[in-house]
């Protein structure tokens, strides 16, 4: 019994696959960039797709999975580091069932499925986030963490708070799904 | 947040019949229902309260290796791999080699475990803490906490600490011989006695008068003397390693080191907060510079019992980051699930968002609901409940209101009632099984309002209010979800939240007969199907009441 978030139909774009990809999103690099299906990119969300790892071809940057939301201003943008000597983009892996909230950083290096990341986070490179996972508003999570799975993270450093019930994962998933049927188009424009 | 309803384990109270919603045990007794267990042997609602934990398994929640349990004791709890705290901001260490890679563009790159020149040291890429700064180097980057052993057992807290194990051993071993032997099995074996609480007990039970009887070891009568005299638990005396009085020499014993240290100090953080130094379990320098990495505590998964009858209601299945479950016996599969809305905020939310559509602007629907959307004394308002059956049988549900009265708030003041009157539907009414193919995937369901309407609303001309329908009882039915709607009646003088307590009772179909009635039973013969009732406690909330200085906000909205 939610009510319904609206949009204009004007402004986004929909794929086959059920993809509702804001036009004033900054998608850079698309052919590197795939979206798993009923994935909402919000507008001004930046995806960097073009940051890629050197070298011939084409890979995957960034991958999102099913019923994922990219929140408004969110960046998403590979994380990256000098090996050896050679500095070097790494692909993002992201889940099904992941909503990053509005105005947050993204450059982790995997977050598994069923995840929650609220507003305005940073979470830094390389970062690992395991299943079912929350990470609290304004959390900054510095490079390298690993967050394991069911558990709720805050703060800046961002640390454990606490374990999340055993039911997480059905929470989140009738939250991400119910939050896709909602987000409908508004119909009458002038 | 919104309208909710929580549900109702009845562990804390005596009487089957919740604290009022207004009183403060209200909220200890009430939960999510996505937080509840479900006992079916016992037919009863658990919570993590009342639950019996056990571990069933230790992991490092940073380098996400499994401990197993026989030597986590000997790692004292913690990651005897690679994985330390900085001692500054708590975040997780990273090694790096000497003279980290300078990115030459101003940057201050955190190097990453690149293959370096030794020494390595803990860097911490948050705050910038570094392990060298105290004198903490490794000769290779890994097996860290075994290069740090030596330091680790010769500091005076874990020689201290291995002196009290000495200490305790043996009496604990006699302990448990004499306990094993002469505590009856009562009731009280269920409350955790183990050898070392009753040694503790006991040894309370010697120092201070009086405290004796109210332990497991001398619950049997008041016989006190007898039972002293049982106590084979004679304790002798401890002496520490180190002298208290000359703790200071390690910093934050008050002594002439501290004032030395605090004469010279320059700026507030050189000295460390009692945050960064509370995890010790001895005690420390003041100084800030004389910090040492953490060890990373292990964490655990949990198996959960009922306390009643013991059975498993939660198994996590062993490795450690999975989130699948060998037992999972959740409220949320047996009790109907019940959400509350208020059609009116519903509504307004939807308007919001189409209004800031149409507009162009970022919707702020969620930041507005408390106002916009708001509860206004002397009101009437339709308030929607959805009940959700999580069986493969249909169920029969009937609501009631709890009566209550509100507390009252001085002396002399006779309990009142509550300032608003609640209407629900109270005839049965059924919700239909769940079937998979009502899963969410083409859920419409939602209150989207009608183009018209719209039309009207954002062009100021608000339509005549349509025929009024019917506000209490069942308003529709679909899938497994049945929508019954109430109504909630303000007085003029209301203030505060809308909270009622409600009492929902679901018949369903049994599977298995009752084992009392089992003379005579053949299957060929037509079973008559049984039912069964279920009763459960639930806290309504619908929100609070806008204080009276904001009303006059609110005419602009129409609302
Ligand atoms: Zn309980
Ligand atoms: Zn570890
Ligand atoms: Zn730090
Ligand atoms: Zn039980």
């Amino acid at each position: 019994m939610e009510p319904p978030i609206y949009y204009s139909r004007s402004e986004f774009i929909e794929t086959d696959t059920g993809n509702k990809v804001s036009r004033r999103a900054t998608i850079a690099g698309p052919q590197n960039i795939i979206l798993g299906g009923k994935t909402i990119i919000s507008s001004g969300a930046i995806i960097r797709g073009d940051l890629r790892r050197s070298g011939p071809g084409h890979a995957v940057v960034i991958s999102l999975g099913r019923y994922c939301l990219v929140g408004e201003g969110c960046v998403m943008r590979p994380p990256y580091k000098t090996y050896r000597g050679a500095f070097n983009y790494y692909p993002m892996k992201v889940g099904d069932h992941v909503h990053i909230g509005a105005g947050s950083v993204v450059e982790a290096a995997t977050i598994g499925n069923h995840v929650e990341i609220g507003k305005n986070c940073v979470i830094g490179k390389f970062t690992i986030i395991k299943d079912c996972v929350k990470v609290a508003d304004n959390t900054i999570i510095p490079p390298n963490t690993v967050i394991p799975a069911l558990s709720l993270f805050a703060g800046s450093p961002g640390r454990f708070v606490e374990d999340l019930p055993e039911s997480t994962q059905d929470m989140v998933e009738v939250h991400t799904k119910q939050h896709y049927s909602r987000f409908q188009p508004l119909d009458r424009e002038h | 947040m919104g309208p909710n309803v929580l549900y109702h384990c009845p562990c804390l109270s005596t009487s089957s019949v919740p604290p009022p919603p207004h009183q403060i045990s209200s909220s200890y007794s009430f939960h999510p229902l996505h937080e509840l267990f479900f006992c079916e042997e016992c037919d009863a609602v658990r919570c993590n309260r009342c639950v019996s934990v056990e571990v069933s398994g230790y992991y490092c929640p940073n380098c996400l290796f499994e401990v197993p349990s026989a030597s986590v004791r000997a790692e004292k709890n913690r990651c005897a791999r690679n994985c330390f705290m900085c001692p500054n901001c708590r975040n997780t260490l990273s090694v790096v080699p000497s003279d980290p890679p300078d990115a030459g563009d101003g940057r201050l790159l955190a190097p990453i475990s690149t293959v370096g020149e030794p020494p390595f040291f803990l860097y911490c890429n948050h705050c910038r803490w570094d392990s060298s700064e105290v004198g903490i180097t490794f000769e290779k980057p890994t097996g860290l906490a075994a290069q740090l052993q030596k330091l680790e057992d010769s500091a005076p807290d874990s020689l201290e600490f291995d002196r009290l194990k000495e200490h305790f051993e043996p009496i604990i071993r006699a302990s448990s011989l004499s306990s094993s032997s002469t505590v009856p099995s009562t009731s009280h074996s269920r409350h955790h006695s183990n050898p070392i609480t009753a040694a503790a007990s006991a040894a309370l039970a010697r120092d201070i008068p009086g405290v004796g009887k109210y332990t497991p070891l001398t619950r049997s009568g008041r016989s006190s003397g007898k039972d002293r005299s049982a106590n084979k638990d004679e304790m002798p005396e401890y002496k520490s390693r180190l002298d208290i009085t000359k703790a200071s020499a390690y910093g934050s014993g008050g002594g002439d080191v501290d004032v030395d240290f605090m004469r010279r100090l320059e700026t507030v953080s050189e000295v460390a907060s009692l945050d960064q130094r509370w995890t010790y379990s001895w005690s420390t320098s003041l100084e800030t510079r004389d910090l040492k990495p953490l060890r990373i505590p292990l964490h655990s998964k949990h198996s959960k019992r009922c306390p009643a009858c013991a059975h498993i209601l939660i198994k996590p299945e062993q490795k450690a980051q999975s989130v699948r479950y060998k037992i999972k016996l959740v409220a949320a599969n047996y009790l109907p699930a019940i959400t509350v809305a208020l059609p009116h905020q519903i509504e307004m939310l939807g308007h919001i968002s189409a209004e800031a559509t149409k507009r162009g602007t970022k919707s702020t629907a969620e930041d507005d609901r408390d106002t916009r959307g708001g509860l206004q004394a002397g009101k009437t308002y339709p308030f929607h409940m959805a009940l959700t059956n999580p069986l493969y049988d249909p169920i029969q549900v009937r609501l009631s209101v709890q009566r209550m009265h509100v507390a009252p708030s001085g002396e002399g003041e006779k309990a009142r009632r509550p300032p608003f009157a609640i209407s629900i539907p109270t005839t049965p009414f059924s919700v239909a099984p769940f079937a998979e193919a009502w899963e969410y995937e083409d859920d419409e369901d939602m209150f989207a309002l009608d183009d018209d309407e719209l039309e009207a609303r954002l062009s100021g001309r608000e339509k005549e209010p349509k025929a009024k329908s019917k506000t209490v009882g069942v308003l529709e039915k679909r899938a497994n979800v049945t929508v019954v709607g109430g109504e909630v009646a303000l007085g003029k003088e209301a203030r505060g939240e809308i909270k009622f307590n409600m009492l929902v009772a679901y018949t369903y179909r049994s599977d298995d007969p009752t084992p009392s009635e089992g003379h005579d039973i053949s299957p060929s013969k037509k079973a008559v199907p049984e039912t069964k009732t279920f009763a459960f406690y639930t806290v309504v909330d619908l929100g609070a009441i806008i204080p009276k200085d904001e009303d006059s906000r609110l005419e602009a909205y129409n609302v």
